[in-house]
């Protein structure tokens, strides 16, 4: 069985639009796919869906078996403690350094603060930010930036990292680091699903690709 | 417009556990880890912001003392009357140009009767400088070429002498000869239980409008720090936070405003009660009365501070748990 799976998944919204029409498809464990389609092809929702921000209409979102929309509120932060999300806008705390944006996830799990230094300097490592940890994100570039969100989805070694166009605001060089930091992530068993409209980029990465249009499932390279 | 986010609404199965565990055991080590680090953080939060905060805490503050300062003036009350009831007085005021030597015989009389405890006998030219003290009309009692106070005697009665006998013996005393009236001052009693009746009224009343207030001060406060911090929220929900952490150091920032609201409610107090000792001072004292304040002591700090920091936690859970009922993510 694969790790995760949508079967016949529907969300239409209140006013009669369909984000999402019967849509099946599943993510095997450490696997890295990447979603594609033009703006409003239901990328985000599907994205949302596996985050559980969101729950289908119709059909189910199977993750290790478990349909999790059907999850009880109390067990959705821990649910989502294992997962890395890393946004095209970034979503980083200004007032705060690099290190305490990126030991955020940590700091909610609990974790000791031994153990939130190690963890966090290994990230930033990861990203080459090791030298910047005590910067405010406004005083680094877009690209850096985009890196220590990167760091801060993986510094809990998320079993599944979710990311929607995190290249967005990059230029091609760069995006392609990032996408090999990505892959890097998925040899380490993570399952990696990444939204981006970049077709010339997805195409050079030679990863699964699944593309969407209108919220319904054009095709995929399986 | 996106209809909002009803997790698991209508669904008929019951609620699931996740597929995963948390990455992380915390334990209860963690526990008091996030809560003295939230802990800090509040402070900080508090101290960066000071003059916001001291407007706030003088604000939680008024709304404490008012109803803490009524609370005190009850006790003092219910204290001053215990004392009278406990030595019931009755005083004797003699027809002016009555001579020393009727007078002396009325005490006299006084003296053998077993009702009757002490005695005391207030001269009209004591009475006259008495009153010049405590009036501060001495200046205009100067040019009175007469004095208009009769003489007068105090007595207090007997330990064993029920409060119901009391106008029974004020009735005979009015017979001694020279004797204008007497005055008892059950009457006294009856207007003070009164009047303590009407403060604690008034203090139940200001109570629970000034300890509605103090919560919807501390709440407004917490909102505004909420919504300044709304992305934080946001990417502490996308993380796996839960409700109860998200709260967490907003309910610090109630607890910080309303002990720090206490304590100056408490000073207040303090204050008002310094600025008024020296005319209650004089007022008890021509009762024959000492003033001593009871209830402002370390207990009544420490209740401001409890009284204060629980209305605090309630502003902040109020203020909390509706805006983060409301928070979108994603």
């Amino acid at each position: 069985m694969a790790e995760i799976e949508l079967h016949n998944v529907t969300r239409k919204f209140g006013n009669g639009a369909e984000a999402l029409g019967n849509v099946s498809v599943a993510f095997e464990s450490g696997s890295m796919t990447f979603l594609t389609g033009h703006s409003g092809a239901g990328k985000s929702t599907l994205l949302k869906l596996l985050l559980r921000l969101d729950v289908p209409t119709r059909g189910q979102v199977l993750v290790g078996g478990v349909d999790i929309s059907q999850l009880a509120e109390k067990y959705i932060p821990v649910f989502r403690q294992n997962i890395g999300v890393v946004f095209q806008d970034h979503h980083l705390l200004d007032e705060r350094t690099v290190f305490e944006n990126v030991a955020v996830p940590l700091r909610v799990m609990g974790m000791a603060d031994r153990d939130i230094e190690r963890r966090v300097r290994a990230a930033l490592s990861a990203v080459s930010l090791l030298e910047k940890e005590k910067l405010y994100p406004p005083l680094l570039s877009t690209g850096e930036q985009q890196r220590v969100g990167i760091a801060r989805a993986v510094v809990n070694r998320p079993k599944l990292l979710l990311a929607d166009e995190p290249t967005g605001n990059l230029d091609p060089d760069l995006s392609r680091d990032i996408m090999e930091l990505f892959e890097q992530f998925k040899l380490v068993g993570t399952t990696v699903i990444i939204a981006s409209h970049d077709r010339e980029l997805i195409n050079s990465m030679g990863k699964r690709i699944i593309e969407l249009d209108h919220g319904r499932l054009m095709g995929a390279n399986y | 417009m996106n209809a909002p986010v009803r997790p698991g609404k209508g669904r008929n199965k019951a609620p699931k556990k996740g597929p995963w565990s948390s990455p992380v055991s915390a334990g209860i080590a963690g526990f008091f880890r996030a809560h003295s680090r939230v802990a800090k953080e509040s402070f900080a939060f508090v101290s960066a912001r000071l003059g916001t905060s001291l407007l706030v805490w003088l604000l939680i503050g008024i709304a404490l003392g008012l109803p803490a300062g009524l609370y005190l003036l009850e006790r003092n009350l219910g204290a001053m009357s215990e004392d009278w009831q406990g030595k019931p007085g009755i005083s004797l005021y003699f027809e002016p140009g009555t001579s020393a030597e009727m007078i002396s015989n009325v005490r006299e009389q006084l003296g053998r009767d077993a009702r009757i405890g002490d005695v005391a006998l207030v001269s009209s030219e004591l009475a006259l400088e008495e009153f010049k003290a405590y009036s501060g009309l001495s200046d205009a009692l100067a040019v009175i070429e007469h004095n208009p106070l009769p003489d007068s005697m105090r007595a207090v009665l007997a330990d064993n002498v029920e409060p119901f006998q009391i106008k029974l013996i004020s009735g005979s005393l009015a017979q001694f000869p020279g004797v204008k009236e007497v005055v008892v001052e059950l009457t006294w009693l009856e207007r003070i239980t009164a009047i303590m009746q009407l403060v604690s009224r008034l203090g139940i009343i200001l109570a629970v409008l000034f300890g509605v207030a103090a919560i919807l001060i501390t709440a407004t406060s917490v909102r505004l720090a909420i919504e300044s911090r709304l992305e934080e929220l946001k990417v502490l929900k996308l993380v796996g936070a839960t409700n109860a952490y998200i709260r967490r150091p907003f309910l610090y920032f109630g607890l910080i405003y309303g002990m720090g609201g206490g304590v100056i409610g408490a000073m207040l107090v303090s204050l008002s009660i310094q600025v008024i000792e020296g005319p209650l001072a004089r007022f008890i004292g021509s009762y024959g009365g000492v003033l001593g304040i009871v209830g402002l002591d370390s207990a009544f700090v420490v209740g401001m501070l409890g009284v204060g920091g629980l209305l605090g936690i309630a502003g902040a859970l109020l203020s909390s748990r509706q805006r983060l009922a409301d928070l979108q993510v994603g």
